[in-house]
């Protein structure tokens, strides 16, 4: 691999600092004891792998065959032989080279990210806000991370920065919970759905007319067990990444792109922070409800 | 999917999408959060149902009732395997299509602190945040599920006599008016008798969706959906909230923002 030139002037050394917070999270973070160094941001462009479409596998003759680990389910057609239109299989698969893909992109940008921070001599990294977005072409993006670092007053630091998407009284109120923030955690999973002959026309609403079902509606198993499949997916790499701490403020994204009927690519998207105890709860008491007279 | 499925069910860590402040609000009633969960269920809907016709369109209507009662059912069945006894801030994601529709639900597996797991058909599923529900425990009542209701229905074409007839007057379009109300009473029957199979004393914070769908300008949706509650003692706590006069200006002179 081509090694990128990540180095800049870090931010902080000329004197002024600069910071992504609003004005609120500022002083909640001065309040806290952390004072902001540097905007630390990190990049990364990748090209996507081309992924292999069922039509490109073989149309008609037999279904992709993915790394023995990876999800895939077979339909088979109960039909026999239709037509040469008529599909004799369907299939859903994970879409592995797409989450390597961004795992590595993510995680490029993200360290670049983190030794700009150390570089500063950061304690934490607060208010991370990340995008990945298309450019130039299609299949490539980028990835870009963004935070603000901060250190501990009048403390130096040795360890690599800890991150969080939180900032300001989020932040502040995880800390008085007794959370102290790890990293950022995100993961994607990626499963395509090549449907099956059934699952073709039930999602275009022609399976009763041709098939011979009653007009009852039924339920389209394949994109039920593809859409619970990735979901699972998810969770299972999002669980790999904890070691045993917990997952707050989890935000998922759920996103889909149908090619044709039945014909789609699930990819949700997850971010949380990575926290661990540090202290037992503080005894609460029940809130108290109040009426703004506003 | 049943592989997938036992792969993670040992896992011991915890995953929320609820605030700081929501957990905090959790605790303050006994209650952590366990996992985040899911259900998700697709209904095809036969070709040609959308067209003329009269009454409710009982295809499209079952196939919304049925991807409600499936997805809740698999968010139920997540939340077990999460060891939760119930969900909640349910976030409801649903969408009529011509051909299928779809119903998606996300939300946190919670329960009790230090409690044991318990079965399937005890677990409460509800859409009220982290916040509202420690409210609700606080003053006394329990969310039981989530209780729904659909009722896709037809608004009669006018005849060409009429339609020429009313043309160049403002007049109540009746046949879309009566329309909606057979679909809003057959819905909000249904609500209420998934509510009382609960076993539910009331439905909380009731969501509505209604009106014409593109692909179907002579058909009108009704669907809607809330949290089924009950009394968990003999009367509800009274709260007595109090009074907060804030003594904020009510103009801002000096906006921070400008200086961006």
């Amino acid at each position: 691999m081509t090694t990128v030139s990540t180095e800049v002037h870090p931010p902080g050394e000329s004197g002024s600092f600069s910071s992504g917070l609003s004005v609120a999270d500022f002083a909640a973070c001065l309040d806290m004891g952390l004072e902001p160094v540097g905007l630390a941001q990190g990049y990364c462009v990748m090209q996507s792998q081309q992924g292999l479409s069922p039509m490109q596998v073989g149309f008609g003759m037999s279904p992709y065959q993915p790394a023995p680990n990876d999800y895939v389910e077979n339909y088979h057609c109960p039909h026999g032989i239709v037509s040469t239109e008529h599909r004799m299989w369907g299939q859903n698969y994970q879409q592995a080279w797409i989450e390597r893909t961004w795992r590595q992109g993510f995680s490029s940008a993200y360290k670049r990210m983190l030794d700009e921070a150390t570089r500063m001599g950061a304690h934490g990294v607060i208010g991370v806000v990340d995008n990945v977005t298309p450019l130039a072409q299609e299949g490539i993006v980028e990835f870009r991370i963004l935070g603000t670092a901060v250190r501990v007053s009048g403390h130096s630091s040795n360890a690599a920065p800890w991150t969080t998407y939180l900032a300001g009284q989020r932040l502040a109120k995880s800390f008085e919970a007794g959370f102290a923030p790890l990293n950022i955690v995100t993961a994607i999973s990626s499963v395509r759905v090549w449907a099956s002959c059934i699952t073709q026309y039930v999602m275009e609403g022609t399976g009763a007319m041709l098939y011979g079902q009653s007009n009852d509606s039924i339920e389209i198993e394949q994109i039920v067990s593809a859409r619970a499949a990735a979901r699972e997916l998810l969770r299972q790499s999002v669980k790999a990444q904890l070691h045993g701490d917990q997952l707050h403020s989890v935000e998922l994204v759920l996103r889909e792109h149908e090619f044709g009927h039945g014909d789609l690519e699930i990819q949700p998207v997850l971010r949380g922070n990575r926290v661990r105890r540090y202290k037992d709860f503080d005894a609460f008491t029940t809130p108290r409800p109040t009426v703004r007279l506003t | 999917m049943a592989s997938l499925e036992s792969a993670s069910a040992s896992a011991t860590t915890t995953t929320s999408d609820l605030s700081i402040d929501e957990e905090l609000n959790l605790h303050s009633v006994g209650w952590q959060p366990v996992d985040l969960v899911s259900g998700v269920s697709v209904f095809s809907v036969s070709m040609g149902i959308w067209n003329w016709g009269q009454g409710e369109i009982t295809g499209a209507t079952k196939a919304h009732e049925n991807a409600f009662s499936h997805a809740i059912e698999r968010l139920q069945r997540d939340a077990v395997r999460a060891g939760g006894h119930g969900v909640v801030g349910v976030h409801i994601e649903r969408s009529v299509h011509r051909s299928h529709v779809e119903v998606s639900l996300v939300g946190t597996a919670v329960r009790p602190i230090d409690a044991v797991p318990i079965g399937p058909d005890k677990i409460f599923t509800s859409d009220l945040s982290g916040r509202d529900f420690s409210l609700l425990i606080a003053a006394g009542w329990q969310p039981l599920g989530l209780a729904h209701g659909s009722s896709f229905v037809y608004a009669p074409r006018r005849q060409i006599s009429t339609v020429l007839a009313q043309q160049s007057q403002n007049i109540e379009l009746t046949n879309y008016t009566n329309a909606m109300y057979v679909a809003r009473e057959t819905a909000m029957e249904r609500l209420q008798t998934t509510a009382l199979a609960l076993a539910g004393t009331g439905v909380v914070q009731v969501q509505v969706v209604e009106g014409p769908m593109s692909f179907a300008s002579h058909a009108i949706s009704f669907a809607t959906w809330g949290t089924v509650v009950r009394l968990r003692g003999d009367a509800h706590r009274r709260m007595d909230p109090q009074m907060v006069l804030p003594m904020n200006d009510l103009h801002v002179a000096f906006e921070a923002a400008t200086l961006q």
